[in-house]
């Protein structure tokens, strides 16, 4: 205990160092009031004391219990567990500011972000709960009998934990910024000790039974204040997602809070609120398919579906998380369309922190936007503490508990992981000092290489007997290759890839998923004659477990061969 | 070349009858998922093709629904509704066939 009690304070300084010596700052942050403010940092010191606080009352020593919370989590908590892992930084903040930038063309990532439920959930939610391991490399590696296919998938996880956490960090960054008026930079080493010290402490069952308290703070503190702006608007404030509607189309004729604006800003909110003023159709529908196929492939909401107790479960809690995040997006537009009642004129320096300065510019209390800020925070730390589970699970448990060290004991594994999880989030830190985008680009971004490698697999894995190995590594190198092109394009400036163009870094999965369906197909069919006889008889016994087809023999424990242990 | 017969399993072609219950359930979500996801932007589309500037303007976007330009309450809150009722959707009808379908192959009946 004492070694990591070391280990944690050694981080800690070390942060506390780099904040100190931090020198560049966001531009975001001067578009809101600067300064220390007492009021909203008392708020979140309180809330971080209760995280960390249920962080130690929750130790763990096993390694499973490090990865996935043991197996007795009903559907409402997981519901609010599968919620809390997925309302990050970049719902909280990142959608409010793409609504009040893009208009009507912004819903594509609320739409994108809710109807990949449905797909996760017909497709692939109840089979992977029948396998009941527990990662999705694992999954993987086990159907097509492959440490090539473990490790790219195991690889991907990481690649979607850097980008997803670097969009975090800088919505952390930018509130600790905005509460403790610190810059930029020195605030994402400040958020980064907080993650870093929360996550060696507590590994995921302590992760799991805090996500419910994180997701109640959370969408109580991105509702109530709601109510508050939504009367300073001239709303009767009973149900302000349906009373903004009105806000709305008098915006669209140029009344704001500043009173009749003229013509041309009349013109150019107009224009944001009609459909193809921001983008065009081909564009919108890229976007949205990305989004869904992207949260149908995401490593980290799939590992929700161990937790639960039976496939029942796992398929409720789809419906409870679905809506429970619902209830934040369709919040999110009336923060976008308040900004722009009170800030019309605002452009991209403003947009991810509209959530806050819609309130400031009301005039409502600090206290309530410091509740906000500190769900905001909240939200951003949920997230990435399970995203670098996920990240170093897949270093750990998949790397080099199974491919590098098949020997080694569980301990060991899990001073790996922990090791991991320290290394990654100092990439992240890294990567979120000079972010590439607004946080929901970034975060579309880690959508799309989901998508374009993880759902085609996954969903062909399930679903298609004749897809193997070959077939597997030749899908997903494509699919993470052309992802990667295209966001390096993007950070290049490459016409061809950046919101406009015809490959959009943020919604290349239009074009890259079904080619990478397709490659796996034909690849699969074409080098079936080379397929060894154990790779196909294993993956015969993994379709027989997660389809309830009778044979299915459990070379681990040969026992309880009912299939329907439901 | 004899080898033991490969487990079958295509989206298209279940090949069981507790697979055919469970894809038949999948794909009418499915179904309605596009519907949802691809018809409305497709709809809004279509209309607002007249429109000279571009912009998408139609009667979808004229037309006002609980105080909101239609275009805009479909997406931001129709299309959401719909995928919450979806997976209700989806839920009812796997307790009803393929539940349904397990418990009679408990029975004995094979």
């Amino acid at each position: 205990m004492s070694r990591y009690l070391g280990t944690l304070i050694l981080t800690l300084s070390l942060l506390l160092i780099g904040s100190s010596c931090a020198l560049a700052a966001g531009e975001e942050i001067y578009q809101v009031e600067q300064g220390f403010k007492l009021v909203p940092a008392l708020i979140m010191v309180a809330l971080l004391c209760v995280y960390i606080g249920v962080g130690f009352l929750s130790k763990v020593t096993s390694t499973s219990g490090y990865w996935v919370a043991s197996q007795g989590i009903g559907k409402l908590g997981n519901g609010a567990a599968i919620a809390s892992d997925w309302m990050s930084a970049a719902s909280f903040m990142g959608v409010a500011g793409l609504l009040y930038l893009k208009g009507w063309f912004g819903l594509g990532y609320i739409i994108g972000w809710t109807g990949g439920y449905v797909l996760l959930l017909c497709l692939i939610a109840a089979q992977i709960r029948r396998f009941g391991k527990y990662t999705i490399p694992e999954f993987l590696g086990d159907r097509y009998n492959s440490h090539g296919v473990r490790l790219i998938a195991a690889s991907v996880t990481i690649i979607i934990a850097i980008t997803y956490s670097t969009a975090q960090f800088k919505g952390i960054g930018l509130i600790c910024g905005w509460i403790f008026g610190m810059n930029y930079t020195s605030s994402v080493f400040f958020g980064a000790g907080v993650v870093c010290a929360y996550m060696l402490i507590s590994g995921m069952a302590g992760v799991t039974r805090n996500q419910q308290i994180q997701y109640a703070v959370l969408i109580s503190a991105f509702l109530l204040p709601l109510w508050f702006l939504i009367r300073k608007a001239g709303g009767t404030g009973i149900l302000p997602q349906l009373d903004y509607g009105k806000i709305l189309s008098d915006l669209m004729e140029g009344k704001t809070a500043v009173g009749q604006v003229d013509v041309d800003t009349t013109y150019m909110i107009r224009q944001a609120y009609l459909p193809w003023g921001k983008g065009n159709f081909y564009h919108f529908l890229a976007l949205v398919f990305t989004l869904m196929v992207g949260t149908a492939g995401l490593p980290h909401i799939m590992i929700r579906f161990y937790t639960v107790k039976n496939e029942d479960v796992a398929r409720k809690s789809v419906l409870w998380g679905l809506f429970f995040i619902s209830l934040l997006y369709w919040s999110s537009p009336v923060y976008a369309a308040m900004g722009k009642f009170w800030y019309p004129t605002g452009g991209k320096a403003v947009a991810d922190v509209i959530i806050l300065s819609a309130p400031e510019r009301a005039g409502l209390g600090s206290a309530f936007i410091g509740y906000l800020a500190s769900g905001a925070l909240a939200a951003g730390l949920s997230t990435v503490a399970g995203l670098l589970v996920a990240g170093a699970s897949a270093i750990a448990h998949d790397w080099y508990a199974t491919v590098f060290k098949p020997d080694c004991s569980d301990r060991e594994a899990l001073t790996v992981g922990r090791a991991f999880t320290t290394g990654l989030c100092f990439v992240v830190i890294l990567t979120a000092l000079n972010p590439p985008a607004l946080i929901a680009q970034i975060v579309a971004m880690a959508f799309a290489i989901a998508g374009n490698t993880i759902f085609p697999v996954v969903v062909l894995g399930i679903w298609y007997s004749k897809s193997n190995k070959y077939g597997a590594l030749a899908g997903m190198s494509f699919g993470l290759g052309m992802t990667l092109l295209a966001m390096f394009g993007w950070i290049a400036d490459i016409p061809m890839f950046a919101a406009e163009g015809i490959l959009p870094a943020t919604s290349s999965a239009l074009i890259v998923c079904p080619l990478s369906f397709l490659i796996n197909i034909i690849v699969s069919n074409v080098m079936a004659d080379k397929l060894d006889e154990e790779s196909a008889s294993r993956s015969d016994n993994l379709l027989r477990k997660i389809h309830n087809l009778p044979g299915y023999v459990d070379d681990e424990k040969n026992a309880n061969k009912n299939a329907f242990a439901r | 070349m004899a080898s033991p017969k490969r487990v079958d399993v295509n989206f298209f072609a279940p090949s069981t009858a507790s697979m055919k219950a469970e894809v038949s359930v999948a794909r009418i979500i499915i179904i309605f998922w596009a519907l949802l996801s691809y018809g409305i932007p497709t709809l809004i589309w279509v209309t607002g093709l007249a429109d000279p500037n571009g912009l998408g303007e139609s009667f979808i976007t004229q037309t006002r629904f609980l105080g909101f330009p239609l275009h805009y309450w479909l997406v931001a809150q129709g299309c959401t509704i719909g995928y919450i009722l979806l997976c209700k959707l989806y839920c009812t009808l796997w307790d009803r066939k393929v539940i349904h379908h397990h418990s009679k192959r408990f029975g004995g009946d094979r």
